[in-house]
Formats: structure tokens, C-alpha cells, sequence
């Protein structure tokens, strides 16, 4: 092992972790949400704690927003898909119960996409 | 003086260039020695290409072994000729010729001979075997990436696979170091004879 491999192994050391940290960690915090009922669309801040109650085509859905991440309390679907979810807390980070019609999307600074096609 | 004419004119009936139409390539030995060399080197790159693998583009790359012993031995322009035939030949082997796969093998091939190309400028001892294939592991694997990212999946979302393929790159790199060592221990010991090392020759 010369200097020089060391210092290889050094560099791969670092460059390791900065890649993890900068790769995997530091998703956009959301800031507001968007809720879509239909074809309705209301923006929501995420700033204020508060539960929301909408109504769609099956019944009430309830939304909670609480430390800046929101989540679907209670749905009258049967599949309960929207609840499983969990806290929704990145920018780009979605939520839909499709039965009632209701949606919850995380908005960032930068909308990253809508859709992606392969 | 007698010897040598008679040798010169013996030359042509022992040459099998009598034969009308037909062409005799002229070959010196190092065109040998890249021959063998790349054909081991195919072998390996083949029996691997079998292996099942966890992650698309992580491999052990155990054919790179032969790549940098090689350039180790015989200097970098050896290195690349092995190389390069290597991903071309192995690649016809395979029947990926031209394929995404050949593209990422052939990109990655050619960013690892670039680090290996600086290795050999560096001053002092330079690196040895371990740092040698770590660096050019690593180099592969952001050739290859990058490459997969401009030609074949533009989109952000690749790069969160980076990390896991860097830390196989370094992983196999260092494996891959430790049995180049080996490799060249053994040889030092006991193929000094046959093989005629260019090691000293070149840094001189």
C-alpha cells in the first residue's frame, strides 16, 4: 500500500457518505398542500394545524395537517388506499382516495412532476 | 556473415507466404501477449456476464482484474488494447453488440482507462494495485452511470440509485485490488523469468 492508496481509499471514504447524505436525505419539505375534490382545486398551508373535512361523491373525508405533514384521517371507502398512506410530508409526495374523489398532493417551491411514462 | 545470408534465404520456403491469394499478417510478440491476454479477459468477462446480478450495472468486474495487472505489467497502452477488446469481443460473445449494455460496458471501460491514464502520470511510487482498482471501479461506474443517465434514463430520479452503485464500485474495487496483489505477488515469485516485466522500463 503506497501513499497514494491511501489517499484512494480516503477519497472513497468521503465521496461514500456524501453521496448518501446528499443523494437520500434533503427532499424538499412541503410547504402547502392541494386538495383536489372533482374537478375542484384548493391550495391549503401547511403551516396551521387543523383538520379538514370534505365532501365527496361516498361521504366525508377527513384531512389532517399537523408539524407541517398532512394525512387522510378517515375516508368511507371501502379499500381504504388514501389512510395507508400516512403522513405526507415532501414536496411531490401524493395521497388519493379515488372512490370519494379526493386527492391531497404536497407542493414544494418546484413542482417536480406530474407524471412519468416509461 | 555466411550464416545470416543463408538464413535470409531460407526465410521465404519456411514462411507459409507461398500460397498465391493468401495474406500473412505479420505479428510481433506483443500482439501475442495482448492476444492471450484479452482472451483471458474475454473468459472472465463471459462467465461473469452469467452471474445473476442484485442491481442493473452492479457487477463484480473481475475481467478489470486482467485490465489492470495488465497495465501494471506492460504500461497503459497494452491496458487499453486488452480493454477494449475485451468489451468489443465479449460483447459480439454475448450478442449485446451495440446494445445498451455494450454501452455502458464500452463507457465505463473507456472512464476507467482515463483514470488509469492519469495513475500513470502521477509522481513518486504512484498507486498501487488497490488503489489502482478502486479508482478505476470507481471511474467505471460514473462512466457508465453517466452514461446510462444522458442516453438511456434522463431523469433525477437515477441518481438516487448512485450511492448503492458507488459503494458496490468500492466494494468490488478493493476485492478486486487485493486479488491483482496476489496476482502480481505470485508472478514476482514465480513467473519472473517468463514474463518480462516493463514495469521498471517504463518509470525509468
Amino acid at each position: 500500500m503506497t501513499r497514494a492508496d491511501y489517499l484512494a481509499l480516503l477519497f472513497a471514504a468521503l465521496l461514500l457518505p456524501y453521496l448518501y447524505v446528499t443523494q437520500w436525505t434533503g427532499d424538499e419539505a412541503g410547504s402547502a398542500i392541494s386538495i383536489m375534490n372533482g374537478s375542484e382545486t384548493t391550495q391549503v398551508s401547511l403551516a396551521h394545524d387543523h383538520t379538514l373535512e370534505i365532501d365527496g361523491p361516498l361521504g366525508t373525508s377527513v384531512i389532517k395537517i399537523e408539524d407541517g405533514r398532512v394525512r387522510f384521517m378517515a375516508s368511507p371507502c371501502l379499500g381504504k388506499q388514501c389512510i395507508h398512506s400516512g403522513w405526507l410530508e415532501h414536496a411531490g409526495e401524493f395521497a388519493a382516495c379515488l372512490p370519494n374523489r379526493i386527492s391531497v398532493a404536497v407542493l414544494g417551491k418546484t413542482p417536480r412532476f406530474d407524471s412519468i411514462n416509461f | 556473415m555466411n550464416n545470416d545470408v543463408k538464413k535470409c534465404a531460407d526465410a521465404p520456403t519456411e514462411a507459409p507466404t507461398n500460397t498465391p491469394g493468401s495474406i500473412t499478417l505479420k505479428t510481433t510478440s506483443e500482439d501475442h501477449l495482448i492476444a492471450w491476454l484479452a482472451a483471458l479477459a474475454i473468459a472472465i468477462h463471459i462467465i461473469e456476464s452469467v452471474l445473476p446480478s442484485p442491481l442493473p450495472g452492479v457487477k463484480p468486474g473481475l475481467a478489470n482484474v486482467i485490465t489492470i495487472a495488465v497495465f501494471m505489467l506492460y504500461g497503459w497502452r497494452t491496458a487499453v488494447w486488452v480493454s477494449m477488446l475485451r468489451v468489443l469481443v465479449g460483447s459480439i460473445l454475448i450478442g449485446t453488440f451495440l446494445s445498451p449494455t455494450f454501452m455502458l460496458s464500452f463507457s465505463g471501460a473507456v472512464a476507467s482507462l482515463i483514470v488509469l491514464w492519469l495513475a500513470s502520470r502521477l509522481p513518486g511510487e504512484g498507486l498501487g494495485p488497490i488503489g489502482l482498482c478502486l479508482l478505476a471501479a470507481m471511474a467505471h461506474m460514473f462512466g457508465q452511470f453517466y452514461t446510462a443517465y444522458l442516453l438511456f434514463i434522463p431523469h433525477e430520479g437515477l441518481f438516487k440509485l448512485l450511492p448503492l452503485l458507488m459503494t458496490a464500485a468500492v466494494v468490488f474495487g478493493i476485492i478486486s485490488g487485493i486479488i491483482v496483489r496476489s496476482m502480481l505477488q505470485h508472478l514476482d515469485k514465480v513467473a519472473h523469468d517468463i514474463l518480462p516485466p516493463k514495469r521498471n522500463a517504463q518509470e525509468s
